[in-house]
């Protein structure tokens, strides 16, 4: 650990006007180095970049189109031919998993993208902002938080596919536009819909925290005091110093993300099909275990590699960002 | 201390009117009329008979405007009738459902605490005892490990391995009572959910008492390590941990959601989702209201707790 030299601090401070730059000790350089040191957070990582770039080209380096049934080849196990085998359509097994790396990745990317604005603008909001409107906001993101968020999730993608695909049916009937009639696409907005409003008020929270510490420390009132302006302030002090923790939030409400749509579409409500999910392919899986295990063996596996992977690379940047630990 | 209880109880109560009004609106407006439902998904009902869809909604009560069907609802609750099942288990009394499925997903919930507390608070002493050692490092990395497996990956794979590769145990199915041999897969895995909390919990109390002056006072004055360990130093880090295992509660709703849907065992878990599933208004207003108790009535438990474990917290 780089200990605290005496005086850092007011280096810091006269640091503004680029004084002393050969005292600035760089945070992320610090991190990246505690981070690498840490090989079960390196091997999470990499996994993640494996999965997203997998998610990425996956449908294009497929060797079967996902949705192409042979019943006659149904129920095959691994072979040179069908990597993974095939399910009980004779669909391409490992065409099928590509295919649900690419639903979990969209996901979580989207799911992540939707409360992370939500959450800025709140959490910014209320932090910089006060009062009442503060109050009010912190209210509804406690109770958000204090429900079992699956069951949040469950109840919310039940009820609001009727009116949605109702209002699109209405839709259709009065423009004949036939963009309308394609409901294929809507289980993606639903699930991230639905992920993303039980996601944003942790977010809100950590960044309302963040705005309103870093805004009491004091560089940057000795920053005020030299007379630096609220925009430098913002970019130069705060955000600078509230990315770690996000980064961290960040990287757990991805795993999350993918662990709910999985959860979801496992119970068959989440992604439908004939969209590929690695839950619903578990749970179609799960009939012909005792039988057909490597159908279950699959999904399960790597549901619980990307999900370790997850865990380990958001422990690993949880230690290697943590401002405690680096003064 | 009485008004600072009325004070939980009335926040409480606000929540709980919230929640149950908020759930039934879901319900009233998104997910639809229940009745038509069955109707459509169910091939043993041929008749779309629009009379007979009526009657059946008056017998539930589901043709009056949705504040009259809440309104009504609270009326029958607070005089104890929970309604009755429309599609689950049809026409039978909901609290009868209720009393018969809770009492399991309580026993496993319970059975798993335990474990959980005792296996958690063991790891976590010996990790603290092991500080920075690999001990330490082990016990920490595999708790992670074992718990950022979800649930419904767990049990299958546990199934393959012990049923299909080791054939140890025949499928575990249904409910046999908490001391049948098909109860251990389930309260195993339930177990897991909770335990990385309980360890770190325990782990970071344990290091914290681990330099207090007393400790050092007991160790000069010749006591043995054992007893230290277990009358010095167990007592003041329990009582952080027992807040833990009294908030595992609702962890327990979550974990017990899945291994009872696996293992069909007919639990409060299974009642949610089927009473979602099928649109099932009484049955999801039961699940909502029960669930909501549990997590009031677990909360309020660790509050009264707290204060006598740690005299510091007393209330004036």
């Amino acid at each position: 650990m780089s200990a605290a030299r005496p005086g850092a601090n007011v280096s810091r401070v006269i640091d503004d006007r680029s004084v002393f730059v050969g005292e600035q000790r760089n945070l992320w350089q610090d991190a990246v180095r505690r981070f690498s040191k840490n090989w079960l957070a390196v091997a999470g990582f990499f996994v993640i970049v494996i999965f997203l770039v997998l998610a990425l080209i996956g449908p294009h380096i497929a060797p079967y189109d996902f949705l192409e049934q042979n019943i006659v080849k149904a129920y095959q196990g691994p072979s040179a031919e069908r990597f993974l085998g095939t399910d009980d359509l004779g669909r391409d097994v490992f065409s099928r998993m590509l295919h649900g790396a690419r639903t979990a990745a969209l996901v979580a990317f989207f799911t992540t993208i939707i409360s992370l604005v939500i959450g800025v603008l709140v959490g910014g909001w209320s932090g910089i902002q006060g009062g009442r409107a503060d109050q009010f906001l912190m209210w509804i993101s406690d109770l958000i938080q204090a429900m079992p968020g699956l069951l949040l999730v469950i109840l919310i993608n039940t009820t609001l596919r009727r009116p949605i695909v109702n209002w699109f049916d209405a839709l259709y009937e009065q423009t004949r536009n036939p963009f309308y009639l394609n409901t294929l696409w809507l289980d993606y907005v639903l699930v991230f819909s639905a992920l993303a409003l039980i996601g944003w008020p942790g977010l809100a929270r950590l960044i309302r925290g963040q705005v309103l510490s870093i805004s009491e420390e004091d560089y940057v009132l000795a920053a005020r005091a030299l007379g630096a302006s609220e925009r430098h302030i913002m970019l130069r002090h705060v955000i600078p110093n509230a990315l770690g923790p996000l980064v961290v939030a960040v990287t757990a409400g991805m795993g999350g993300a993918v662990l709910l749509e999985a959860s979801l579409s496992f119970l068959g409500i989440g992604i439908q099909p004939p969209n590929a999910s690695w839950g619903s392919m578990l749970e179609e899986g799960r009939r012909y275990w005792q039988i057909f295990p490597h159908l279950m063996l699959i999904p399960a596996v790597t549901i619980g590699i990307v999900q370790v992977a997850f865990v380990f690379l958001g422990d690993g940047l949880n230690d290697a960002l943590d401002p405690r630990r680096i003064s | 201390m009485a008004s600072f209880l009325l004070i939980r109880l009335l926040r409480w109560s606000v929540g709980l009117l919230l929640i149950l009004f908020v759930t039934y609106a879901m319900m009233y407006y998104g997910a639809g009329d229940p009745i038509r439902m069955m109707f459509i998904q169910e091939e043993d009902f041929d008749t779309t008979d629009e009379a007979v869809m009526r009657a059946l909604r008056a017998k539930y009560g589901l043709d009056q405007p949705f504040i009259a069907q809440f309104g009504n609802y609270l009326h029958k609750l607070a005089q104890g009738d929970w309604g009755r099942s429309i599609r689950l288990q049809v026409d039978r009394p909901v609290l009868e459902i209720v009393q018969f499925r809770l009492p399991i997903s309580m026993q496993l919930g319970f059975a798993a605490t335990a474990i959980s507390a005792v296996v958690g608070i063991a790891l976590g002493v010996l990790a603290a005892l092991y500080h920075n050692r690999w001990l330490d490092r082990l016990i920490v990395t595999t708790v992670l490990f074992v718990t950022s497996i979800p649930v419904f990956v767990t049990v299958p794979m546990l199934l393959l391995l012990l049923v299909l590769i080791l054939k140890l145990i025949p499928v575990p199915y249904g409910w046999n009572g908490l001391f049948h041999r098909d109860a251990i897969l389930p309260v195993a895995v339930i177990a897991i959910g909770p335990l990385p909390g309980i360890v770190r919990q325990t782990r970071s109390a344990m290091l914290e008492v681990k330099s207090q002056q007393y400790i050092t006072t007991a160790r000069a004055k010749g006591v043995p390590e054992s007893r230290i360990i277990l009358r010095h130093m167990l007592r003041p880090v329990l009582t952080p941990v027992i807040t833990t295992v009294g908030l595992i509660m609702i962890a327990l709703i979550n974990g017990s959601l899945f291994v009872e849907l696996i293992l069909n065992i007919p639990g409060f878990g299974l009642l949610t989702i089927e009473g979602i599933r099928k649109v099932d208004y009484p049955i999801i207003m039961a699940v909502a209201v029960v669930g909501t108790l549990i997590i009031f009535v677990s909360n309020f438990v660790v509050d009264i707790i707290y204060p006598i474990l740690d005299p510091r917290v007393r209330i004036q």
